[in-house]
């Protein structure tokens, strides 16, 4: 009796450790991870739009930092790997600070609840892994390496000087069907797995799901992996901060040259780091971007006591966005606020006083990369002043009364396309 | 008589000279759109007037900061995190921080001041704090989940590290301002509707000490 009694309390206080776990786990999930993974963990959070990389969709259970077996799921512990020190190279950050291990291991357990493949099949562990331990590289494992570089044509992604602008680098995409650049193989402080040898042979051995980087376990030997990853990680250069001040501003001029060699490039990263898309994207009632209208407009506001705004369409749409303005008129309304009919915009909601000291060669940049934006059809109502009574009575309201005057921010799209 | 009627017609030109001046005044008043852009006194000469990168002795953390600097101020850093004024920004507190938004049922999110002030500012946080926050949109405080609307972080994750490495270096030479920045107030996810207004260009949230 005592004992079934014992077993029930066991049984009990299991039971009650996995429901709360589950709780915890989803609780921790929903504050800290839903925003850019999704509430419902489909990589399709909030901000997941704007992140290079897009956030993992777990539903999809494609994971791309594993111990196991190609297209087999993580273990355990790769999932708390990732969410504990956080994944190089992207907007991942590791946890360890902020959450305890009990914790970690709950948000763990809850990820995993996404996908049903989690509780159907086992990963598939890989015994070599953990045994291996890899030596220090040598020039023989290094030159042997390079040898395996060329022979699994790791160039064709990743080029032969490694920096991932190989000739088929440009069409690669992920399984959802989004580009994705190769990884430049001289930062290894980006590498999603980490920069160890044992962390690069991994990706080698593992391949990373999801993406076009297959396991090349059949390819190549297991001495033959080590060697690349010996290789490999001789390609690295060094960070800024490791550099003396003449290599910084070498290291500048480098990147200035690149960016007139290549505009579109410069104008991607300009474009995607200075936020337009926060305001030229219809957003939705909960406050998430509108995927498929990025850059399209139709972002609404109104400005007490200036009036309404609606963000223009970026895209290069003839009739409705900007295929049509010339190069300047673009760079006038960027950097003087004066659009092509010649009127004058307020230094706000739009801030060109800031895209002013923007230096020749990077608005080339965004304009080269704003023109191959496909074109989506939008068409934007212009602004539209309140009339003069109420325009004193705003300036009034916010110069002499010093009211805090609202700026409402409307959902859905104002443009003609409509839809959310 | 006359001397009467000359006082009467007098205040009276006067009174409708003040009020049609101060309507004019309210009218013309920054910002207004027939200034000429020229004149708009942009993030760029905010930084000028407050941070001198001339006088770093390092030429390495000048060289970093010159390019974190071009960044900062392209990016408009400055708009929200300068104590605002009923005309704009308040520049010469320059990174103070101090603009609230306001959310019905989302909560009142105050700028941080990015000076290098110990109490207030970044000067209380390590690199990697900072680092966080302009990578993954975690707040050194208690590890809170910045929401990307309030702090535009998600863009900020973009940069390179190398890129994020030169807007702290640059960020640390901010002169320190003592102006302290009230806690967030949370009350619940995001939602844009009708009633939910955004409020607060014009009054500064934070106190000088």
């Amino acid at each position: 009796m005592r004992f079934l009694f014992s077993i029930l309390l066991i049984c009990g206080i299991g039971f009650g450790g996995v429901a709360s776990a589950q709780t915890t786990g989803k609780a921790i999930y929903d504050e800290r991870c839903a925003q850019c993974h999704g509430v419902d963990g489909r990589g399709n959070g909030a901000a997941a739009p704007v992140l290079m990389p897009r956030p993992r969709d777990f539903a999809a259970a494609q994971f791309k930092l594993r111990t196991t077996e190609t297209g087999s799921l993580p273990t355990d512990d790769d999932l708390i790997r990732a969410i504990t020190y956080g994944v190089p190279g992207t907007s991942m950050p590791g946890w360890q600070k902020f959450l305890s291990t009990a914790d970690v291991a709950a948000v763990a357990t809850y990820i995993k609840s996404f996908s049903p493949r989690f509780a159907a099949e086992r990963p598939q562990g890989i015994p070599t892994v953990a045994a291996s331990v890899p030596g220090a590289p040598t020039p023989q494992t290094v030159a042997a390496g390079k040898g395996v570089y060329d022979k699994l044509r790791c160039a064709a992604c990743h080029g032969t000087d490694g920096k991932g602008t190989g000739a088929i680098a440009t069409d690669l995409k992920d399984d959802a069907g989004r580009p994705l650049p190769a990884t430049n193989l001289t930062e290894p402080w980006t590498f999603r797995g980490g920069a160890t040898p044992q962390d690069v042979y991994l990706r080698f051995r593992t391949g990373m799901n999801g993406t076009p980087m297959p396991s090349f376990v059949t390819a190549a030997s297991e001495t033959e992996l080590r060697n690349l990853a010996a290789y490999v990680l001789t390609l690295a250069r060094k960070p800024v901060w490791d550099m003396t001040a003449d290599e910084v501003s070498a290291f500048y001029q480098a990147q200035a040259t690149e960016a007139a060699r290549d505009p579109v490039r410069r104008g991607r990263y300009v474009v995607s780091t200075i936020g337009c898309s926060y305001c030229h994207t219809p957003v939705r009632t909960d406050g998430s971007l509108v995927d498929g209208m990025l850059f399209a407009g139709g972002q609404k506001w109104t400005a007490t006591p200036f009036g309404d705004f609606v963000s223009y369409n970026l895209t290069s749409d003839k009739e409705t966005g900007l295929g049509a303005w010339s190069d300047d008129q673009i760079k006038a309304v960027l950097t003087r606020g004066i659009r092509p009919d010649g009127s004058r915009m307020l230094p706000y909601p739009m801030p060109w006083p800031s895209y002013a000291s923007l230096t020749a060669s990077d608005l080339n940049a965004v304009v080269a990369y704003l023109r191959t934006i496909p074109p989506i059809s939008n068409r934007i109502p212009a602004p539209t002043r309140p009339n003069i009574v109420s325009y004193l009575w705003g300036k009034f309201q916010l110069l002499i009364l010093k009211k805090d005057m609202p700026l409402v921010t409307y959902p859905g799209n104002a443009g003609s396309a409509g839809g959310e | 008589m006359n001397v009467r009627r000359v006082v009467k017609w007098t205040v009276g030109v006067l009174l409708i000279i003040g009020v049609v001046g101060f309507l004019a005044f309210l009218y013309l008043i920054p910002p207004f759109t027939l200034m000429a852009p020229e004149e708009f006194s942009g993030p760029e000469a905010a930084a000028a007037n407050v941070v001198k990168l001339d006088a770093i002795k390092d030429p390495k953390t000048r060289a970093l900061a010159e390019r974190g600097k071009y960044i900062v101020v392209t990016m408009g850093c400055v708009d929200c995190h300068a104590p605002p004024g009923p005309t704009g920004p308040d520049f010469a507190r320059y990174m103070a921080g101090g603009l609230k938004a306001a959310y019905k049922g989302h909560g009142t999110f105050v700028s941080a001041n990015l000076t290098s002030d110990r109490q207030y500012g970044l000067g209380r946080r390590t690199d990697e704090d900072v680092l966080r926050v302009l990578r993954s949109g975690v707040s050194a405080d208690g590890g809170r989940q910045l929401w990307y609307r309030d702090m535009p972080w998600a863009w900020f994750s973009n940069w390179t590290e190398e890129d994020r490495v030169a807007v702290l270096t640059y960020l640390r030479q901010v002169p320190a301002v003592s102006h302290k920045i009230p806690p967030p107030v949370t009350e619940g996810p995001m939602t844009y509707d009708s009633a939910a207004i955004e409020e607060g260009s014009a009054v500064n949230a934070g106190t000088t000490p």
